[in-house]
Parts: C-alpha cells; sequence; structure tokens
C-alpha cells in the first residue's frame, strides 16, 4: 500500500516551515503472498466456527498512505496501533495480509466498511 | 498545514486544531471539490466470482453509492458554512474539526487520491511522476499528490 515515509518537501510552496510527513511514496511490488494465517485463535461456539467460511483480505495497491491503512484498521477493527500497524506492514510486504475470518454477513461488513475507507479489500471463500 | 494542540478547543469538542494558509485553504477546497472520483463500479465484493452473487455485488454498489451521496451533501455543508471551520483574520487561518469530522474528511480527501489514481490507469507512483503527462492527466496526478498532502497533515494529528 502506499505508503509513504516523510514528506519530502513543499508541494508547490503551500507548506509553511517545514510541512507534514507526506512524500507521495509508493509502495514496492508486491512479493510472492505469503500463506494466509489467522492471527490468533478466538473462542467461539462450534456452530459459528463452522459458518466462518471467509476471510477478509486486504490487497496492496501503490496509493494507499501507510499511516492512513494503519488507522483505517484501528477503526475498522478496534484494534490497538501496533496490531493495526503489524497487518499494514504485512500487507505493504507481502502483497495482502487476511484481517478477518468471518461468516459471509460479517465478512461483507468489513469489506463495506474497508472500501468506504478507499482501501483494497475483498472477501474471499476459505479453501 | 499543520497540527496544533489547544486545550481551549479540546475543550470546546473540537480536539483537532491546523494551522494553514490563505493558499492551502484555497488548494484544500479547490481539491474536495474534485469530489467524487471513483466510479462505482470500482467496488468489487470479491476476486472470486463464485464467493459473491450479483445481488450481493449489487447491495455493496448501493451501500457506495449511498455513502458517496452523503458525503457529497456534506460536502457542500463544508463549502458553504466556510466560516464556521476556518477562522482567522490576517495571514494564518485555523481550520478546528471534531474527531468525527476528521475523519470524514480522511475519507473524502482519500477517495480523491485513490480516484485519481485509478482515473490514471494505477500507475506505479514513482513511474507516474517520471512521465511526461497531458493535461487532463497531469491534473488527475496533481489532485492524488494534494489530497495526499492534506490526508498526511490531517493523520499526524492522530499520531
Amino acid at each position: 500500500m502506499g505508503f509513504v515515509g516523510r514528506w519530502s518537501g513543499g508541494f508547490w510552496g503551500l507548506a509553511r516551515g517545514g510541512g507534514n510527513r507526506y512524500n507521495g511514496g509508493m509502495a514496492e511490488i508486491a512479493a510472492p503472498v505469503a500463506p494466509l494465517v489467522t492471527e490468533k485463535k478466538e473462542k467461539t461456539d462450534p456452530k459459528e466456527m463452522r459458518d466462518r467460511g471467509y476471510v477478509v483480505i486486504c490487497w496492496n495497491d501503490p496509493v494507499n498512505l501507510m499511516d492512513y491503512v494503519t488507522h483505517v484498521f484501528q477503526m475498522v477493527f478496534g484494534w490497538p496501533r501496533a496490531k493495526a500497524r503489524r497487518h499494514m506492514l504485512q500487507v505493504h510486504e507481502t502483497g495482502k495480509s487476511l484481517l478477518a475470518r468471518e461468516t459471509f454477513e460479517k465478512a461483507e461488513h468489513y469489506v463495506h466498511q474497508l472500501q468506504g475507507y478507499g482501501l483494497t479489500a475483498t472477501l474471499e471463500r476459505e479453501a | 498545514m499543520k497540527v496544533m494542540r489547544s486545550p481551549k478547543a479540546e475543550r470546546a469538542g473540537h480536539p483537532y486544531v491546523f494551522h494553514l494558509s490563505r493558499r492551502e485553504r484555497e488548494v484544500l477546497l479547490a481539491t474536495l471539490k474534485l469530489y467524487p472520483q471513483l466510479d462505482i463500479r470500482h467496488h468489487q465484493l470479491s476476486r472470486d466470482p463464485k464467493a459473491r452473487g450479483a445481488a450481493d455485488q449489487q447491495w455493496l454498489e448501493e451501500a457506495m453509492a449511498q455513502e458517496q451521496e452523503e458525503h457529497r451533501k456534506r460536502l457542500g455543508e463544508f463549502f458553504n458554512n466556510g466560516r464556521r471551520f476556518f477562522k482567522g483574520e490576517e495571514g494564518d487561518l485555523v481550520l478546528t474539526l471534531t474527531g468525527e469530522q476528521m475523519e470524514w474528511l480522511l475519507r473524502v480527501l482519500n477517495e480523491i487520491r485513490v480516484g485519481s489514481w485509478v482515473r490514471l490507469g494505477r500507475p506505479e507512483l514513482e513511474e507516474a511522476r517520471r512521465l511526461r503527462l497531458a493535461a487532463a492527466q497531469a491534473r488527475l496526478f496533481t489532485a492524488m499528490e494534494l489530497s495526499g498532502y492534506f490526508e498526511a497533515a490531517l493523520l499526524e494529528a492522530f499520531s
């Protein structure tokens, strides 16, 4: 994802005295995709586990800013910053990250949320 | 555009305060006027056709269209009530936002950034910077860069 480091200078003289951290950076080309692995196992009832046949995946792109993606993961999933950043880096470095394993309805809800923020996210049926 | 701390504004429920020049305000408003940039059909529920039904895909597109309409209405209010958001007399201006307004502005700016990039043909950004762009492409590229600049300023306030 986009993925940006630091702002490297003013844009058309807009920034006064330094400016912010945007440098319009870009992502590297996605490396071969890592296997899908969940973050941690949660306690759920067996029926719900059976229904959780869908995964929510965020895909790499060169346009979304790194800090923005981290922020969105925090907002959508309620994750602490460190976990959100870990997933953002996984997208950046491997091309994608599995964000959730859910029922179709919940996965659809997350995809809607993430796409509403402009991220490239989809739901996929788990193999 | 730089974030600044303002205990007074925080107490008043506007925890996010930014200093910006008049020129920055003009450019911010000109950038926001480009909303929306993304075609609703850009939104795909799944990459696997088997994982999505036509009705589910249609639901997503309708939901995104509704969101886009809400953002558009809200932008109209933002343009019409500029004085509520931008305060200042001579020289620099102060933009004060609630957390919810920050979220909204970030989403709108990011839509302009991503939408401009999609319209440019989804280039790798470094490659696009080296190209000689036609006027229409240059406008899209500028919109993408400017929205990124303002997004970064807003994100700095969260960190």
